[in-house]
């Protein structure tokens, strides 16, 4: 284990009275627990992935809101050059963040697109399509809110290309987010998987009890009820089992917790993480003071 | 009982205060009515001086409390442990639901918040202000990597958050309520002030964003046929539904039904008003679903885009929440009582407990 504790550290688990007894006291965690702290940590990992999760999220918050601050062409592309981008490559993930990015994006930049284009008002008129008039201010409108859009789906899905979510939360949790909210947060990430799980096998049962659900489109809309109600029902009544289950673990008892794991941080992530916020504030208030002119 | 209602006048009077104090911090309000949009100009420096004077009101409350008793059980009392186990499953149908319906379906609805709702309805105001705001994050930063993450949910948190505030107040003042077997008498009445009450929330609330120089549906451009066309189909299928519904609450004869649509209605106005202004400098008024063609339908009768995306809201928001309500209604009433009443808001929000 003291091999892969590289950058976290699951071996520092004991407290020192604990550890004294080397009789009473489990001296090293189970094989499944093992197990779990290691799927924490995937194996491949370049230097960025290898970043406290926090430092990861606030570069991607910073690029989010940056892009919005900044507006325009300009300033959205320089957070896209200057930090997305060297982000994933340094991640050796640049295609696959291209690729999630742009499943994230193309919808809603074809709405963009669409409605800009064609229904903004604008003096220049490019061409005409029936009763459509597509304007130079509304591709113009479309392109910038595009790059905007295209960054921060970018952004995020470095983030969560390179973040296993659950580190994310345990560390946030080690930094004083609430454990409820912890718990509730990763719990979310258990539930949808299983839910959907739970989804195949209602349709299963329902078609066994000759539910239409592949026919034609009216069939499948009828088909939507008998399979959505009993998911909805029967994980609302898990709610019992689970919170009985957590009461006995003694879920609900206030005070801390002591965290099994830390990921390690740096001062100079710190650092970085502060710089990036207080970037972001300058960004924010420079051109409301006039300091700073707009960025094109 | 004493203490709470201290903790209350404490908070409406640094709210009031807050209120005073920024309305003349803020000059006078440009009242004249703007010819183009038929609003109060100063309606949004009012509306943000609003929201900055129930936030202070809040934090005295959680104060007060804190001062007199070193706790804040009031507000913990919501998260119980049933509560906090509730949340991710409501997430998750929020999830779910919103996922196929509203993005991959193309229909022009959301439906992103049942789970908020009945998180708010069950739990309490708090809770359910929690679950949309927290939904909304998780949706996009703890799914990032996920076939579930979008990366666009995070910026409607807070309205996610007032939507499962509101559900939790209706919840508290027994909106969720079945109300079966009602006298004819009774349940007529109930259907006229219903109906009133929606009437004066479209005057007040819905038709001023759409009254330019009198009220247009869609502009009178007879090159625009397509879109009065979509318009007729819009406003058919508003007054089918209603039908609808108006049917189902006389063969019931639940007027629960009528509290929900009103319920709904009020939520949904107010989601609308918040989340335009985020969709429009945000997004460039769109989000991907299907609603989008409404957006362009107004801007091309002639509406700036803030304003396209207002007469959207107004339009879809209303419509979309109501079902919302309805759907988690119909859920509270399929669920056993004896599972809703263990939620700390449960025997209210169901009716067990009277008041």
């Amino acid at each position: 284990m003291s091999g892969r504790s590289a950058w976290w550290r699951a071996d520092v688990v004991l407290k020192p009275d604990e550890a004294a007894g080397p009789e009473t006291a489990p001296a090293r965690l189970s094989e499944a627990d093992t197990a779990y702290l290691a799927s924490l940590a995937p194996a491949a990992i370049s230097r960025y992935q290898r970043l406290n999760p926090l430092t990861k999220a606030t570069l991607a918050t910073v690029t989010t809101l940056g892009a919005f601050v900044l507006g325009g062409y300009l300033g959205p592309l320089l957070l896209l050059v200057g930090i997305v981008l060297p982000g994933a490559i340094a991640a050796h993930l640049l295609r696959r963040v291209v690729r999630v990015a742009v499943l994230f994006s193309l919808p809603i930049s074809i709405s963009v697109a669409l409605v800009s284009v064609f229904t903004r008002a604008g003096s220049t008129v490019l061409f005409n399509l029936g009763p459509f008039d597509a304007t130079l201010e509304g591709v113009d409108f479309a392109a910038q809110i595009i790059v905007r859009l295209f960054t921060i789906a970018m952004a995020l899905a470095l983030f969560g290309l390179t973040t296993e979510p659950r580190a994310f939360v345990v560390d946030l949790e080690r930094r004083g987010l609430s454990p409820r909210v912890a718990f509730a947060a990763a719990a979310t990430l258990e539930t949808i998987p299983l839910m959907v799980e739970r989804a195949l096998a209602i349709q299963a049962a329902q078609r066994a009890r000759g539910l239409d659900t592949e026919g034609s489109l009216s069939a499948r809309v009828r088909g939507v009820l008998p399979l959505v109600a009993p998911v909805i029902l029967s994980s609302l009544t898990e709610v019992e089992e689970r919170s009985l289950a957590l009461e006995v673990r003694s879920f609900g008892r206030p005070g801390r917790r002591d965290l099994l794991w830390t990921l390690p941080d740096t001062g100079r992530e710190r650092a970085l993480r502060w710089l990036l916020v207080a970037a972001l504030v300058v960004a924010l208030v420079a051109p409301l003071a006039g300091v700073m002119p707009r960025l094109p | 009982m004493a203490s709470k209602w201290f903790r209350v006048a404490v908070a409406v009077v640094v709210g009031a205060v807050t209120l005073v104090v920024g309305m003349a911090a803020a000059g006078s309000f440009d009242t004249t009515v703007d010819p183009n949009t038929g609003l109060v100009a100063g309606s949004n420096a009012f509306m943000f001086v609003l929201a900055v004077a129930l936030l202070l009101a809040f934090i005295a409350y959680a104060g007060v409390e804190f001062a007199t008793t070193r706790r804040l059980d009031s507000i913990t009392s919501q998260f119980d442990t049933r509560t906090i186990v509730l949340i991710p499953i409501a997430i998750a149908i929020n999830i779910v639901l919103g996922q196929t319906v509203g993005n991959a379906l193309k229909i022009p609805l959301y439906l992103d918040s049942v789970g908020t709702i009945l998180v708010g309805a069950l739990a309490g105001p708090i809770p359910g202000a929690l679950t949309g705001l927290l939904a909304n994050l998780i949706w996009t930063f703890v799914l990032a990597g996920t076939p579930f993450g979008s990366a666009f949910a995070w910026p409607f948190a807070i309205v996610a958050a007032e939507i499962g505030l509101l559900a939790g107040v209706f919840g508290y003042y027994g909106f969720f309520r079945s109300r079966p077997n009602t006298s004819i008498p009774t349940l007529v009445g109930g259907v006229v002030v219903a109906g009133l009450i929606l009437l004066g929330l479209a005057a007040y609330g819905v038709l001023p964003f759409y009254a330019k120089g009198g009220f247009t549906f869609f502009g009178t451009n007879p090159t625009d046929s397509l879109f009065t066309i979509i318009a007729y189909g819009i406003g058919i299928g508003l007054i089918l539904a209603l039908v609808a519904l108006t049917i189902q609450l006389f063969v019931r004869r639940d007027l629960g039904v009528a509290f929900i649509v009103v319920a709904g209605a009020i939520c949904g106005v107010i989601s609308a008003l918040i989340s335009a202004p985020i969709s429009a400098f945000v997004f460039g008024g769109v989000t991907g679903s299907g609603s989008d063609i409404l957006v362009g339908a107004f801007q091309q009768a002639g509406s700036s885009l803030i304003e396209a995306v207002f007469q959207q809201g107004l339009l879809q928001d209303p419509i979309d929440k109501t079902i919302e309500f309805i759907v988690a209604f119909l859920l509270l009433q399929t669920l056993s009582r004896r599972f809703s009443a263990r939620f700390p808001q449960g025997e209210r929000a169901v009716g067990m407990v009277e008041g």
